[in-house]
C-alpha cells in the first residue's frame, strides 16, 4: 500500500442510493474488493424509512416499474432476483385516480386500471371508437421496449438491425411524446388520460422523448406497479445485507470529499477517515457536483464544463412531500384508490408552467393511501398517506430559517384542504403523525443540488435516448464512472437500479482493459 | 410483430433524425459556454445553516438553581454567528470529552428560539444519581468553557397540522424546560397556542424558573402556569401529584396533552392519561434516554445480569476491542472507551446511531426499540438503546465531528 492512504480496494463506490448500492454489489458478486462511502448513516438515498411513533413512512417510492409478476417477471425483480434476494412485492391494483380538467374543458375524475387488456376496454369506455388505436400504440410500445432492451446491451449501434427489426421506434424515437400522439392520431380525450403519468418522469410531454414515455407506460400498465411490503428501506437493507455479505465494506456517516488523480486517471478517494486508493470509482452523486466540487480544477473536462453549461443547472424535480399517520382506516376516512393525480389541466406543458410560478399557483399533486395496497403497512385502525408535488427552487432559495416552519405548514395545509375540496376525504381529527418535507430536507439527506431528486432534466436533446447513445462521450475521466438519476437511464428507483448495474458492468470491462494493459 | 403501424405526418425521415441524435446533443452542448460549474447551491446552504451537524459554543453564563439541584448553561456560538433556529421544545445534543471518554447527551433547549439570532440558547442541567455527564457539567463547567451541541433535534414540539390549539403541558422537575422554551416563543410571538402548564415541583423554593414563568404568564395571556408541590403543604398551589382530576381542573374543553418530566412521571401518567380517554394522536411525551432500570424488566435475561462482555467495533477503517457491561447501553459502552459514534435522541428513537450487529446478541427494551421494521429482522440496532447479552461484533458508523 503507498504511503499515506488508510486502506486499498479495488472499487470505491461513493454514494449508497439506488445505483451506488446495486452498483456496489454487482462489482463485489463479481469479485472486486469494493468500499461503498456513504455521508448519511443509512443505505438508500431516497429508498429509506423513517419511523414516528407508530408509523413506519416511505419517503418517497410511490410504486416500482419493471417488477411484473413472479411468473413473468420484470428486470428490476430478476435483478434482485439474481441477487438471491427475496423481496416481499406488492402490487398495486389500479394505475391511478386523476381528478382534472380535459383538454376541451370538461372536467376529468377517472379511475384507470392496470393490466394491457383492461386498459384498452377502459379507454373504449372513455372514447368509443378508440381501442384499434390503442392497441396499435401498445404495439409501439412493445417494439420499442425491445428495441431499447437489444441496444442497452451492445456497444454499437447495428443499425441495419434496427431498421429491420425495429423500424418504428427509429421513426419515433427523435420526437417527443405529444408529437408522436398526434402523429398517431390519438383522440384527444385518450392523450389526456395517457398524460397524467408525465409528472413520475419530471417533464411535460411536450419535452419528454417518447421513447422514454414509451417504456415507463408499458411497464406501468403492462407489468403493473408494485411495491416493496416493508417500505423501500426493504430494498436498500436487502442490498446493503447482501453487499456486507459478499465481503463489501461500507463506511456510514463518512462523507467523501474528493477524487484523487494519478496523472489523468482517478486513483483514489479523499473521505472523512483518510485517502481511500483504487483503481475505479464510482459516484453515485450529481454530476455538477462531481466535477464542480469534487476534483481538481485542471481534470474538469472540457466536455463536462460544456455539458454542465448546456444543461444550465436545470435539475430534475424538487419535491415537497407530506407524510401523514391517521388513527383510521382507509375505509372510515373514504379512501378507495391508492394514489390520486390531482392537476389542474390535462395539458402537462401547461401545467408544469403553474407548477414552477410557485406554490401558491401550483395545481398539482398526489395523494396516495398506502393502505389500499398494503394493508398491513401501519398498525389495526390507522392508516398511512402522503402528498406530493414538485416546487420551484425560487420558493426555498431566499426563505429563512425563521420563516422556514410557517411556510412549509402553509404549503401542507393547502395540499390537505385541496384534497377534502376535490375528492370530499376529510383528513382532520385523525392526523397522529405528519411529517413534511422540502426541498431542505432533501437536499439535508440527499445533499443533491436544490434538493432535487431527479438528476438533470431528461428533457429534448438531453433525453434518455441521447444520452445513452453518447455513454462513451460523457464519461472522459479514466476511473471514475457517475451513476444515479442523472445517468443515462434518468430518474426513478428501477432507472436508477439499471444505471448502477450498468456502470457495474462498464467499471468491469475498463478494469479488464487495464489489466490487460499492464 | 406487425411491421404496419402507421404512423401519420412523421416520416422515413425521420429515421435520419434518430441516427443524428447523437450529433444533435453534440451540437448543443459544442454552443455552450464553457465555465467552471457551479456546485453551491442556495437551498443546499439553507439546510445547512437550519441543520448543522456542530455548533461550536462557549459558555456565557451559568445560572445556579440550587435548590433544585440544577443548573442553566447559557451557550453563545464562539465566532458570534447565529445559532441555527429551532422548534421551541427541541433539543440539542451536547458533545464533549470527560478525561478518557468522549460523551453526548442530549438536553431540551430552554430559552426562546428569538435568541438564536443572537447565536445564544441556553440549557439546563439536572443532577441525576449516578449521572456521569450531567454530574460533571454541575461540578466542573464554567463560564467560557467551549462545548460543542449538535443542530435542533427532536419531534417535541407543537405541530399545528396535528395538535390541539389548547396544550397542556404536564412538567416534572427539569422537565419544565421544553415548555420554558414553548413558553418563550408564544410571548415573542414565534409560536401561536394556548399553553397550560401543570408543573410539578417537590417544594416551593425548589421550583425551577418561577420567576421567568411568572413573567411570560404577565406578558401573555396564552401562557398558564399551575404549580403542583409534592413534598411541601403551601397555600395557593396545588398539592400531590398532577392526576387526571387535575387536568381535567385546569384543561380546556379540547386539548392536545404534552408530557416531559423523570421516568416516574411517565410510570404514573400511563394511568392517568388512559382515565382522561385521550386518543394517541393528542398526547406527546418527549423522552430523553433510556430507563436506567432497564435490567430490572420482566423480559431481561437474568443470567447476563452484572456480566462483563467483548465487543469488537469496527468503524470504518478502524477497529477497537473493548468491554462492556449488560447492565450499561452499548453506546455508553464505546463512549467510555473514547470512541466518538453517532450520537442522537440517547431513547432508541431516533435512529442516528444505527449500527449492524455482525454476531452476538443484545437486549432491547421494548418501548425504546424504535428501529425500522427490516432493520429488527435483519440485525441493526440502536445501540444506545441496545444491551449487551454476549461477547459481540458491531459495526459503527463514523461519529460527528465538526468539518
Amino acid at each position: 500500500m503507498s504511503l499515506g492512504y488508510v486502506k486499498e480496494y479495488d472499487v470505491v463506490v461513493v454514494g449508497a442510493g439506488n445505483a451506488g448500492l446495486m452498483a456496489a454489489v454487482n462489482l463485489q458478486k463479481q469479485g472486486k474488493r469494493t468500499l461503498l462511502v456513504e455521508q448519511h448513516n443509512l443505505p438508500g438515498g431516497c429508498a429509506s424509512s423513517f419511523v414516528r411513533g407508530r408509523f413506519e413512512f416511505d419517503p418517497s417510492l410511490h410504486e416500482l416499474s419493471g417488477i411484473g409478476s413472479a411468473e413473468s417477471p420484470g428486470n428490476v425483480r430478476m435483478m434482485f432476483k439474481d441477487l438471491g434476494l427475496d423481496i416481499g412485492w406488492k402490487k398495486v391494483d389500479d394505475c391511478f385516480r386523476a381528478i382534472s380538467t380535459f383538454s376541451d374543458g370538461t372536467p376529468m375524475d377517472i379511475t384507470v386500471p392496470s393490466g394491457r387488456e383492461e386498459f384498452v376496454r377502459y379507454m373504449e369506455s372513455q372514447v368509443p371508437g378508440c381501442t384499434e388505436r390503442i392497441e396499435r400504440l401498445f404495439e409501439l410500445f412493445d417494439e420499442i421496449s425491445e428495441g431499447l432492451d437489444f441496444f442497452s446491451n451492445k456497444d454499437k449501434y447495428d443499425v441495419k438491425f434496427a431498421i429491420k427489426h425495429f423500424p418504428n421506434m427509429l421513426v419515433v424515437g427523435s420526437h417527443n411524446t405529444k408529437t408522436v400522439f398526434k402523429a398517431l392520431r390519438i383522440p384527444q380525450k385518450c392523450i389526456d388520460i395517457l398524460a397524467t403519468y408525465w409528472s413520475y418522469l419530471g417533464v411535460d410531454l411536450e419535452h419528454l422523448s417518447f421513447l422514454h414515455y414509451a417504456v415507463m407506460l408499458r411497464s406501468y400498465l403492462q407489468e403493473g406497479a408494485y411495491i416493496p411490503t416493508f417500505t423501500s428501506h426493504e430494498l436498500s437493507v436487502a442490498l446493503e445485507d447482501k453487499f456486507r455479505e459478499l465481503g463489501g465494506e461500507i463506511w456510514f456517516n463518512c462523507k467523501a470529499q474528493s477524487f484523487l488523480f494519478e496523472k489523468d486517471r482517478v486513483c483514489g478517494v479523499r473521505t472523512a477517515y483518510g485517502d481511500v486508493k483504487c483503481d475505479f470509482a464510482v459516484a453515485n452523486i450529481n454530476e455538477d457536483i462531481v466535477y464542480g466540487k469534487m476534483i481538481p480544477k485542471e481534470h474538469v473536462p472540457l466536455r463536462m464544463k460544456l455539458l454542465s453549461s448546456a444543461r444550465k443547472q436545470r435539475f430534475g424535480a424538487r419535491m415537497f412531500t407530506v407524510h401523514i399517520g391517521l388513527d383510521a382506516t382507509a375505509e372510515e376516512l373514504g379512501i378507495k384508490d391508492y394514489s390520486i393525480f390531482m392537476m389542474g389541466t390535462a395539458d402537462s406543458a401547461k401545467e408544469y408552467k403553474e407548477m414552477m410560478k410557485g406554490f401558491a399557483q401550483n395545481p398539482f399533486s398526489i395523494f396516495l393511501c398506502y393502505n389500499i395496497a398494503n394493508p398491513s403497512i401501519s398498525p389495526e385502525g390507522t392508516s398511512m398517506c402522503s402528498f406530493t408535488t414538485f416546487c420551484s427552487p425560487e420558493d426555498w432559495d431566499k426563505l429563512s430559517s425563521e420563516d422556514y416552519h410557517e411556510f412549509k405548514t402553509k404549503c401542507a395545509e393547502k395540499l390537505i384542504k385541496q384534497l377534502k375540496d376535490k375528492t370530499g376525504i376529510d383528513l382532520s381529527g385523525h392526523i397522529e403523525e405528519i411529517i413534511v418535507a422540502t426541498p431542505w430536507t432533501f437536499a439535508r439527506y440527499l445533499g443533491t443540488p436544490e434538493g432535487a431528486v431527479y438528476g438533470h432534466e431528461t428533457a429534448d436533446w438531453d433525453d434518455i435516448i441521447s444520452r445513452t447513445m453518447q455513454m462513451n462521450k460523457d464519461y472522459p475521466i479514466k476511473g471514475l464512472r457517475p451513476v444515479g438519476a442523472g445517468g443515462p437511464r434518468g430518474d426513478g428507483y428501477s432507472s436508477a437500479y439499471m444505471c448502477g448495474e450498468l456502470g457495474a458492468r462498464m467499471v468491469m470491462k475498463d478494469l479488464q482493459e487495464l489489466k490487460e494493459a499492464k | 410483430m406487425d411491421k404496419k403501424i402507421k404512423i401519420g405526418k412523421i416520416s422515413m425521415l425521420d429515421m435520419l433524425k434518430f441516427k443524428n441524435l447523437p450529433s444533435r446533443r453534440d451540437k448543443v452542448i459544442s454552443k455552450a459556454e464553457p465555465k467552471d460549474i457551479k456546485a453551491d447551491f442556495p437551498i443546499n446552504n439553507n439546510a445547512k445553516v437550519l441543520h448543522p451537524v456542530i455548533q461550536k459554543m462557549v459558555i456565557e453564563n451559568i445560572i445556579d438553581h440550587e435548590k433544585a439541584g440544577a443548573k442553566t448553561f447559557e451557550l453563545k456560538t464562539q465566532d458570534g454567528s447565529p445559532a441555527a433556529w429551532f422548534r421551541a421544545g427541541q433539543y440539542v445534543s451536547i458533545k464533549m470529552n470527560i478525561g478518557e471518554s468522549y460523551v453526548t447527551r442530549p438536553y431540551s433547549v430552554s430559552s426562546s428560539p428569538k435568541l438564536t439570532n443572537q447565536g445564544r440558547l441556553a440549557i439546563t442541567v439536572k443532577t441525576t444519581p449516578g449521572g456521569f455527564t450531567s454530574d460533571h457539567l454541575i461540578r466542573n463547567a464554567k463560564v467560557g468553557d467551549q462545548i460543542n451541541i449538535s443542530g435542533a433535534e427532536g419531534n417535541f414540539y407543537y405541530e399545528r397540522l396535528r395538535d390541539q390549539r389548547n396544550v397542556v403541558a404536564i412538567a416534572g422537575g427539569s422537565g419544565i424546560t421544553p415548555f420554558l422554551s414553548m413558553a418563550s416563543a408564544i410571548r415573542d410571538g414565534i409560536e401561536d397556542f394556548n399553553l397550560t402548564i401543570l408543573f410539578g415541583s417537590r417544594t416551593e423554593d425548589s421550583i425551577l424558573f418561577k420567576a421567568q414563568l411568572d413573567a411570560i404568564c404577565k406578558a401573555t395571556d396564552k401562557v398558564k402556569v399551575v404549580h403542583v408541590l409534592s413534598d411541601e403543604q403551601k397555600d395557593g398551589y396545588e398539592h400531590g401529584f398532577i392526576s387526571a382530576d387535575l387536568i381535567r381542573k385546569y384543561a380546556p374543553e379540547d386539548f392536545s396533552l404534552f408530557v416531559c418530566g423523570p421516568e416516574g412521571l411517565y410510570r404514573f401518567m400511563d394511568g392517568e392519561v388512559e382515565k382522561l380517554g385521550l386518543p394517541k394522536r393528542l398526547v406527546r411525551k418527549e423522552i430523553l434516554g433510556v430507563s436506567r432500570n432497564v435490567t430490572a424488566g420482566e423480559d431481561f435475561p437474568k443470567e447476563a445480569l452484572g456480566k462483563t462482555f467483548q465487543v469488537k467495533v469496527i468503524q470504518g477503517p478502524c477497529e477497537y476491542d473493548i468491554t462492556a457491561v449488560s447492565e450499561e447501553n452499548l453506546l455508553v459502552a464505546f463512549e467510555r472507551a473514547g470512541i466518538t459514534a453517532p450520537s442522537r435522541c440517547r431513547s432508541g428513537e431516533c435512529g442516528w446511531c444505527r449500527s449492524k450487529l455482525l454476531s452476538g446478541s443484545v437486549y432491547v427494551p421494548q418501548q425504546n426499540d424504535g428501529r425500522r421494521h427490516m432493520d429488527k429482522e435483519t440485525n441493526h440496532i440502536h445501540p444506545c438503546a441496545s444491551f449487551p447479552l454476549s461477547d459481540i461484533i458491531v459495526e459503527v458508523p463514523r461519529g460527528d465531528t465538526a468539518e
